[in-house]
Parts: C-alpha cells; structure tokens; sequence
C-alpha cells in the first residue's frame, strides 16, 4: 500500500521522481504524451490556426501539405467542407477527452459504489443491483442509446450520460466479484471481528486492494467511450454537426478512406495515441498499485 | 456456394447456352417490402418496373410523354370522365394465371376504392379524381374519373396501378373469394405480376432475386437472373465492384466519382434526378410567421455554390419548383427563387429578426449529400446574421409543430407538376395537414385550375400564380435535381433513362446490355 | 450448487420480464412508429387510419397486454415494416450472428489466453511488451476504420477476399478479424492481469520452492486461479459484443445478422421486431453470463460454498 500512500502524498515532487525512476522508456513516453495531449486540448483555442467550422466550400478535400493539390496554411489538409483538418483534430481532440474523463467518471462512480456495496451488503441489496446491472447488460447498448438520445435530445450533457451509462456496470460487476473475494480474506475477517465498520472497512481495507482493477477499468473505459462515441457517429447518432469530436470525424469521414483518407486517419491516429497513453498509464500505475508485484 | 454455381451453370447451359447472364447488384438500401400500389419510397421505386406493367407505357428513352400500348392496346375516351380500354390478349402472370379483364379492374379498384388503409393513403394524394374502374368484356375495361382528366396517360402509368393477378392475391390468406388486409400484406412478400422478370427469391430489407420470365409478352428478358444485395457501406460496395464480387452498385456520391472513373475495369452513369431534395420551413412556428424571415432564410443560399462544391456542379439548380420532365409544363423562365444575401439582410432587419436560434433538422444519410449541405446551409445563414443548430435525427419532423427547417425531398412520382409539386403542396394536402403549410381559397382556386384544366396554358398560368404565393410566403425552397450516379463493371452497359421516375433499375430488353465473357 | 443454479434461473427470468416491460415503455416513450415508418407528408387522417392499422390506436395498457400475448402465439406479432412475422426475421438472421460470434470467441480465445500468459511471465521484457502493443492496438482503432482499412486493403487492391455477406469460408475471415479485434486486446489485458496476481500469491511460491518445473506451476495453478477473472470479462465483453459490437460490421459486410436488424428496428420504430430482437439477444447475453457465472463458481470453490444472492 505503500506505493499509492506515497504517490497520493502531498510531496508531488517526490513522488513523481520515483514513478519516474522506476518506469521503462515506454511509460516514460507515454506519459510525456499524456501531458503534451492534454495541454493541446486545453490549449487549443489559442493554438489552431482557423475556426474548426469554418467551411471553404471551394477547397474541399485537400490533402495535407507535402502532397499534390495542398493547400498553403492547412497543415493536415481539409475536410469534406472545405474546413481545417488540424483546426478540428485539435478541438475534436479537447471534446474527446473532455467527453471521455467525464464519461469514466460517472460510470465509476455510480458503478463503484454500486458494486463495492452489492459486494459488502450481500442479500437483497446485492439481488437488487445486480439485476440492474444484468438488465443493462443484456439490452444492447446501441438501442438504449438511440432511445435515449431521441427521448432526452442531442445535447452534449445528454452525450456524457449515455457514454458514462455504458461503463457503470461493468465497474459494477467487476468490483462486487473482487470485493466478495476480498470480503473473504481473513485480514478483512479480523477487521470485522475487531468491530470495524463497513465504511472503515470499505476506506482502509478494500480500496487499496480494489485499486488495480478500478484502475484497469479506467483506462479500460476511457477508451471504450472514445470508440463508442465514434460508433455512436457511424450510426448518426454522435454529437451534432459541426461539432468536432474525434469520433464524429472518424464516423463521418469514413465515406472518404478510399479516395481522402487524411480525413479519417488524422482523427484515428490521434485516438490511438490517445488510446496508447491512456492505457500504458493504467497498466503501469495498475503494476505499481499492486504491492505483490513491488521489487522484491 | 461453388455447387450452387455449378448448379446453375449447367441449367444455363441446358436451357440458353448462347446468352447465360446474371447480374450482380448492391444497393445501398433494399426494400421492406414489395407492393408497387402502396409504396411510393425512393427505395422502392428501383424495383418495381422489372416485374410490373401498367396499362399504358411510355417511351423511357425521353423525358418526353410517348405513351405506348402497355397492357392496354388502345384507350379511347367516350366522355368526359370515362375512359375505355382494350387489353392487351394472351399476357399471362408470372404464376401462369391468364390476365383477364378481372385483374385488371381488381387491380384498379384495389387504389380507386381502396379498403387498405396503406393504399388509401396513396390514393388520396394521387388516385383522388378515379372513382373506379368496371369491366365490359373479358378484354375491355372503363375506368371512370369524377370530373374531366387532363392526365389519364399520365396517371395510368403509374406505380400505383400496375397490374397484378386478383385470384392469386386474394387466395394467399383467409377466404379465396375475398381481399383482406392480410393477402396484400402477403401479396408484398411474394409480388406476381405481368413484367419480363419474376421476383424468385425476397429477404425483405437484405435481398431480392429476379428471375427472367419466359412467358413475358413483351421482348424477352436479356438476363437471365439478377440478384440485388444490401451492403449499406459505399467503401463496400465500391470494393465488391472491384473485386468482381459485383458487377453493378447503387448510389454512388460525387466524391466517388474519381475513384471509378480512375479504375480501367468500371465506370460510373448519371444524371440528374427528377427529384428536387428541397427544404422547408414551418409558416406556423411562432417564430417564423413572418414572411420576410424565411424569405430571408431562402434568400440567403446559395445554391450554385452548394451545386459546384458537393455536385460538382452536375446537379440541377432550378428557378422555381419545375424541371424539364414536366413537358409542356416546365417553366424555367420563372424566378422564384433567387440568391440574394444583401436583400436576405435587409429582409431580416425589418422584420426585427433578433438572432434567435434556428433549427435545421435533416437525417443522418437518407439523403446524398444531406448532411453535408445543412452544414453549408448554416454557414451561408451564419454570413447574414442568421443563427442556427443542426439537428441529425432520422425521425420525420415535418409534423412537428416544433419544426423550424428541415431538408425533405419532392421526387416526381409522374411526369407532371401535379407529381411532385402537386402532390406535396395540394390544398389540403400532406404539408398542409402537417401543419407547416397554409393555403387559401385564392390558392385553391389556383390548383384547381392547374390541376384539371385541360388547356396547357392555362395550367401554366395557373401554376405560376402558385409559384408567385410560394414566393411570397416562402414554405419551401428546392435546393437542386442532386446528381445521381451507378457505377458498373467495363462490359455493363446501362443508363439510368430520362423517362423514368427516380431510381429505377430497369433491365428490361434494350436498357442494358452485358457482355456474356465474365 | 442446486440451490444456487435455482437462484440464478431465477434472476435470469426476472430479467426478462423487466427488460421486455423496459422496452416496451421506452419504445412509446420515444416516439410515434407512423413518422418513421411511413413517415413523411401524410394527411391527418391517413395519420388516424394507420395508427388503427398497425394496432397503436389502443391504450397504453391494452398494447401492453396485447404485447405480451404476442409472446404466446409462437410469431412474436408482425413487423411494421415487412409485415410478416417476427420469428421468421429474427429467425432468419440469428444464425449468421451465431456463426459470427462463435468464430470470434474462438479466435479471441486463441490468441488472448496464451498471449496474455505471455505477457505476465515476461512482463518487462520485449515480449510483454509486443504482445501488449498488439493488444492495445485492437482496442484503440474504432473497429469500423479497422474494418474498412483491411477491406481497402485486402480486398480492394489486393483482392484475396470477398467483401459482401457469408456465402464462404473466405467471407469469415475480415468480420471475425474486425469483431475480434477488441476482444483479444481487452481478454490479453485481464488475462496478464489476473496472471500477475496469481503470480505474486503465496501458493505459487510455494509451489515453485517444492521445486516443480516453471511451466506446470503456470499451468497448473496459474491458469486456474486466474481464469476466474478471465471468464467473468470473457462472458461481459462477449455480451457486449452479441449485443452491440456487431452493427458495425454487420453493415460493413452486408452480413445478414441480427445486430444490423436491431438497429434499423430502432431507428424505423418497428416495435414488434426490437422488442423480441431485444428479447432474443438478451436471452443469448443472460444465458452466457449464466454459464459463465456457473463456471465461475465452478472455479472458485469458496464461493461455491458461500452461496450466493
């Protein structure tokens, strides 16, 4: 537990030179890349070099610049409206992650909870949230989507609860089995037999050892929810045009992958990456939650 | 699979060892269901022809109106509002049953006095003015109408009325003696009709086979099978043309048209639809009951560019709601609708337009270029002042009293403005009783002369009074015929022909030819 | 065990019966079907005369109840749209989805499970890492790039495969490529995951300090405890995937499956085919969860005895 109760401490500078010291080169890059990927979204209004709608009818489908036909100033080219590639990955990349880190976030809370405590209570309650989470997990989630989507209307708050509303049962599902295997434990068993409560319980004894999956999960869900908002778009149901999100430019570009296929491939490289770092992240900071895997 | 075309390889052999050809099509989109009384969809429209006749034909090389015997051999009026009809002897239905006067007055009948309520939706907005049809002889039949026809060719031609076998559809469920509800909802799984092709195999929504039918009475089939599949992805499509997988596909975007045509081993075919993919504003919004605002809002589009930018300029920008298919009645000369954004500002102005946000719903893909063309669409509004968000959602909001603007399209279901203008802006027709459209007794007085009197120039004059009305209380704009293109492999020869109405895919004898080497 | 399966066919029947009210409230929530299925400019009274048709003129309630006797008469009601049964059409298309499905798991299964091991024992060396790569690309390629990528590619200029439906053997290989793709990278995951956890426990020290060779303590107790986490996601990202990952490819493969049909129902407002689409699908979902719930309690003795809900 060591490694969370240091890396939470308030020495940041500390703490960030020993996850630095013990991570390999690859972590090291990607966590370089999650740092630049973040300041590009927050700073992107200052730094794209045109409005991300701002159509030029007349130069539609240019290529990015080095190629035949580019157009001077547009760097990764123009989309099917003539607007700039690069203005749109960078604004649709700010929404995406925006889109996304909420998305998780919701999901875990209200499946963390909603796990953690079906795990603890057992009984009745378990049955109850349970089925909920079966529930949702037998309807395809394509379908409660679109219901969603036709019955609340195509805001964005609405997006992020439809994207947060696919990820809570898993978060559910997954941290009810680990807390039952933990509730288990005899470590978990003396602490109750020591008359702790279930909320002292939950804080000192369970999440700690939760971490590693809620983590996993996370980076998990992270990009699940970038891939299904960019599902979402393939079946018109993503955010409205002209906004730019990864995923819609992908979806709605995908006419184009065999005549323009800058359009598509701008915005699916940019998710990859976006996927990579995100998930490297996780799987390190998975490895060093877990204290069985600390250097021995 | 290889069985099966072993299988089929030798049948062909045995029957016509000369001329075995089957086509392979994918289309973008395959039917529901196949009835040709009560559909009037684009999906639709590709796939009736082939199997289905009317009375009277036309000559589909033109946009002209050639009529030419069909199923009737002759039609002669003997008064005003009754006309008589010779059939044509010895047709017979791809089921084998002989076409006898019967049939065709059940097959009348089923549109005039529809019972169904899926045809008595498209009756009333087409069949209105037929009361019914009777039969004289085995082979001689009178249709009456309720007042004087300037349209009998015309709306004889139809979808609508093509003809199919009464014994069988009625027979398909329930009492044989009678039609109810449930034979034509099974008449629509499985369609007879007269047409050089039988429909031998439907998945509904998936895929649909014809094959030729030997006792058509017309020149026969000239191939021997086509097989029309749904593969909805354009890169998938375009790839199975490529790779062989088939020979012909649907709904090609102008974006595309490089591609094929860069390709030694395909090439593309279109034109210019008899379709106008419109948009329309609600009259009665609250907002928008101003005249000068959605003046403005038509005025400040500019059409030429959306035609050059997503049409490549091939699409067709129209003056005002005419296109060369209505013969006699097109009227180019007329200015209905302009681009005009300085005036569209000024309009906005006196009106006191205050920058409220205005909606524009369109679906996702229905139409080409759609989305595409709301998104310029708002950034042309955008230049004048106007404020507005897109909303993508495949449901129909046209009757929504909330709708402020939406695309839509007005296809020509006959060669007339009263089969695209007409049908969609009738008074008391579907936009009017949807709430978006008003008309009054002027108006009325208008249609009613463009719609049955039998003097040309009176209906033209008739017609622009309706276009002046639609000028100055603006419902509709139509933006442009969109350019619709096929693209096949080298050794398919077909065009989509200019008599027809949207979509057709007609294989009949002399409208495509494949060269039997693949 | 009898108690507990019991329990579980138990649930598994509630389940049902709140999705199958669930979809039916939310399909009248959410629209008229008359605006999607015939949808653009009819007259009022066209509007009046096929709502009576297709039987949505009734109450609430009344459909409610009719709804629910359509689950009786072996047809499930008629579609809107084709007007034919709604067991045939599901019927018709349940099969290419099954096939679908099945040679995806296997495939999943196959590469994921001994890649994921893989990636445990050598977790920092190159070969954890490759494998890892590879996994983290299946899952950060939107599957419908990833499937029209290999179409341009495998298809269009090199024309080794077909593209369109599941006539052939050939025809399976780029849908189950493309329906994979994120499966292997999430099973790799938690399979390496729920290695190192085994890894680290006492017993498997135990176990090598009595000097058993590497690949059978692996093998023997490694597996075996870590394929408790490995079939739950398996069960939950195979739902997932019979449930929604297959419209994608489905539409791009012109493959004649059932989550292709649960969309265009959706979209159309054809109620009486996603209702018992739903049904079916999640019939399918609960039934493997099901299993796999039995596996796992299978695998997991303590449980087992536990007991659970």
């Amino acid at each position: 537990m060591a490694a969370i109760e240091s890396s939470l401490s308030p020495n940041w500078t500390m703490a960030l030179r020993s996850l630095w010291a013990d991570a390999t080169p690859v972590q090291r890059f990607a966590l370089i890349l999650g740092v630049v990927l973040v300041l590009l979204a927050v700073a992107s209004p200052l730094i794209a070099p045109f409005d991300p709608n701002g159509q030029s009818l007349l130069s539609r489908l240019r290529p990015p610049l080095g190629f035949e036909r580019a157009k001077p100033g547009y760097l990764l080219g123009t989309d099917e409206l003539g607007r700039d590639m690069l203005s749109r990955c960078l604004y649709g990349l700010r929404l995406t992650l925006t889109l996304a880190a909420l998305g998780s976030v919701i999901g875990l809370c209200i499946g963390g909870t909603l796990g953690v405590l079906a795990g603890v209570a057992g009984g009745r309650t378990d049955t109850a949230i349970m089925a909920a989470v079966d529930t949702q997990i037998a309807v395809p989630f394509t379908l409660i989507a679109i219901f969603l989507l036709t019955i609340l209307g195509h805001s964005i708050e609405v997006m992020v609860f439809v994207l947060a509303l696919d990820g809570w049962e898993k978060y559910a599902r997954i941290l009810r089995g680990e807390t039952r295997k933990l509730m288990q434990m005899p470590f978990i068993e003396a602490a109750r037999a020591a008359g702790a409560t279930p909320l002292r319980i939950a804080r000192h004894h369970l999440l700690p050892n939760l971490m590693s999956p809620i983590v996993v999960q996370f980076t998990l869900s992270f990009s699940n929810i970038i891939l299904l908002e960019s599902t979402l778009s393939f079946l018109g149901l993503g955010v409205q045009p002209p906004t730019a999100t990864l995923g819609a430019m992908v979806g709605a570009g995908r006419d184009y992958m065999p005549t323009q296929p800058w359009i598509v491939i701008a915005p699916a490289v940019l998710i990859l990456i976006v996927t990579f770092a995100v998930q490297t992240l996780g799987d390190w900071l998975r490895d060093r939650a877990d204290v069985r895997l600390r250097p021995r | 699979m290889k069985r099966l075309l072993t299988a089929t390889a030798l049948t062909a052999l045995m029957v016509a060892p000369a001329f075995a050809t089957d086509l392979n099509v994918a289309a973008a989109n395959v039917s529901s269901y196949l009835d040709p009384g009560r559909d009037h969809s684009n999906v639709g429209s590709q796939f009736y022809f082939n199997t289905f006749d009317p009375l009277i034909h036309k000559d589909y090389s033109t946009a002209e109106a050639r009529w030419i015997p069909g199923l009737a051999t002759e039609w002669t009026l003997i008064d005003d509002t009754t006309m008589e009809l010779k059939l044509r002897e010895g047709v017979t239905f791809q089921n084998g049953e002989a076409m006898t006067a019967d049939d065709v007055v059940f097959s009348l009948n089923r549109m005039y006095q529809a019972t169904f309520a899926p045809y008595q939706v498209r009756s009333r907005d087409r069949l209105e003015n037929f009361a019914g049809a009777e039969k004289v002889d085995e082979y001689t039949i009178r249709i009456m109408a309720k007042r004087a026809e300037p349209l009998w060719e015309t709306l004889l031609n139809l979808q609508q009325v093509f003809i199919i076998p009464e014994d069988y559809t009625k027979g398909l469920t329930g009492d044989p003696m009678v039609a109810e509800d449930s034979d034509y909802e099974a008449f629509s799984l499985a369609p007879v009709g007269t047409g050089p092709y039988a429909v031998s195999e439907f998945v509904p929504g998936q895929k649909l086979v014809w094959t030729r039918f030997n006792g058509f009475w017309g020149d026969k089939a000239p191939l021997d099978s086509v097989t029309v599949t749904r593969v909805p992805e354009i890169a998938s499509r375009l790839t199975a043309l490529k790779t062989g997988e088939v020979d012909m596909i649907t709904n090609v975007a102008p974006d595309q048209l490089a591609l094929v045509a860069s390709e030694p081993d395909m090439h593309a075919e279109g034109s210019a639809t008899a379709l106008f993919h419109v948009m329309i504003m609600n009259m009665n919004h609250p907002k928008l009951k101003d005249a000068r605002i959605r003046q403005a809002m038509s005025l400040a589009i500019d059409r030429d560019a959306l035609d050059e930018a997503l049409w490549l300029g091939k699409a067709i920008v129209p003056s005002t709601h005419t296109m060369k298919e209505f013969g006699a009645l097109y009227m180019p000369d007329l200015k209905t609708f302009e681009y005009d954004p300085e005036k569209a500002k000024a309009l906005l102005d006196e009106a006191g337009y205050d920058g409220f946000e205005i909606t524009f719903d369109t679906d996702g893909v229905y139409y080409t270029n759609g989305l595409l063309a709301a998104q310029a669409i708002q950034e042309m509004w955008a230049e004048v002042g106007i404020n507005s968000r897109i909303d993508v959602d495949p449901k129909w909001t046209g009757n929504d009293p909330e709708m402020m603007a939406r695309n839509w399209s007005n296809p020509m279901y006959f060669a007339d403005p009263f089969g695209s203008f007409g049908v969609m802006w009738a008074p008391g027709g579907p936009s009017q009783s949807e709430g978006r459209f008003n008309t009054d007794e002027a108006y009325a007085a208008s249609w009613d002369r463009f719609r049955y009197s039998s003097d040309v120039d009176t209906r033209r004059s008739a017609y622009a009074e309706l276009m002046d009305r639609i000028q100055q209380d603006p419902p509709v704009l139509p933006l442009y015929q969109p350019y619709e293109s096929w693209a096949m492999r080298t050794g398919v020869t077909w065009v989509p022909q200019a008599g027809h109405i949207p979509y057709v895919l007609d294989f009949r004898a002399g409208a495509i030819t494949v060269d039997a080497s693949n | 065990m009898l108690r507990y399966t019991a329990i579980t066919l138990l649930r598994m029947l509630i389940t049902f019966f709140v999705i199958v009210t669930l979809v039916f409230f939310a399909t009248r929530l959410s629209g008229n079907p008359i605006d999607f299925v015939i949808g653009q400019g009819i007259t009022e009274d066209d509007r009046v005369l096929l709502t009576k048709y297709y039987g949505l003129d009734g109450s609430l309630w009344t459909q409610y109840l009719s709804f629910l006797r359509a689950f009786t008469d072996g047809q499930f009601g008629l579609s809107f749209l084709e007007r034919r049964p709604v067991a045939v059409i599901v019927a018709e298309r349940i099969w290419p989805s099954t096939q679908l499905l099945l040679t995806s798991i296997a495939l999943t299964m196959i590469v994921s499970i001994p890649a994921g091991i893989l990636a445990a024992i050598y977790r920092k060396g190159w070969v954890g890492s490759a494998v890892m790569t590879f996994a983290f690309l299946g899952y950060a390629v939107p599957n419908f790039v990833l499937a029209i990528f290999m179409v341009l590619v495998f298809a269009y200029v090199l024309n080794w495969l077909p593209v369109v439906g599941n006539g052939t053997a050939l025809h399976f290989i780029m849908p189950t490529l493309t329906l994979s793709a994120g499966l292997i990278a999430a099973l790799t995951r938690f399979t390496r995951n729920a290695m190192l956890d085994v890894l680290g426990q006492d017993y498997m020290r135990t176990a090598r300090a009595k000097g058993l060779p590497e690949s059978l303590v692996i093998l023997k107790h490694g597996l075996r405890n870590a394929s408790i986490t490995v079939l739950s996601v398996l069960g939950l990202q195979v739902a997932a995937t019979a449930a929604a990952g297959s419209v994608v490819v489905e539409s791009i493969f012109a493959w004649p499956g059932i989550g292709d049909m649960l969309v265009r129902a959706a979209v159309n407002r054809d109620y009486p085919v996603l209702q018992f689409g739903v049904l079916t699908v999640a019939i399918a979902v609960i039934t493997i969860n099901t299993v796999v719930d039995l596996a796992y309690a299978w695998a997991d003795p303590r449980l087992r005895q536990a007991g659970r809900a």
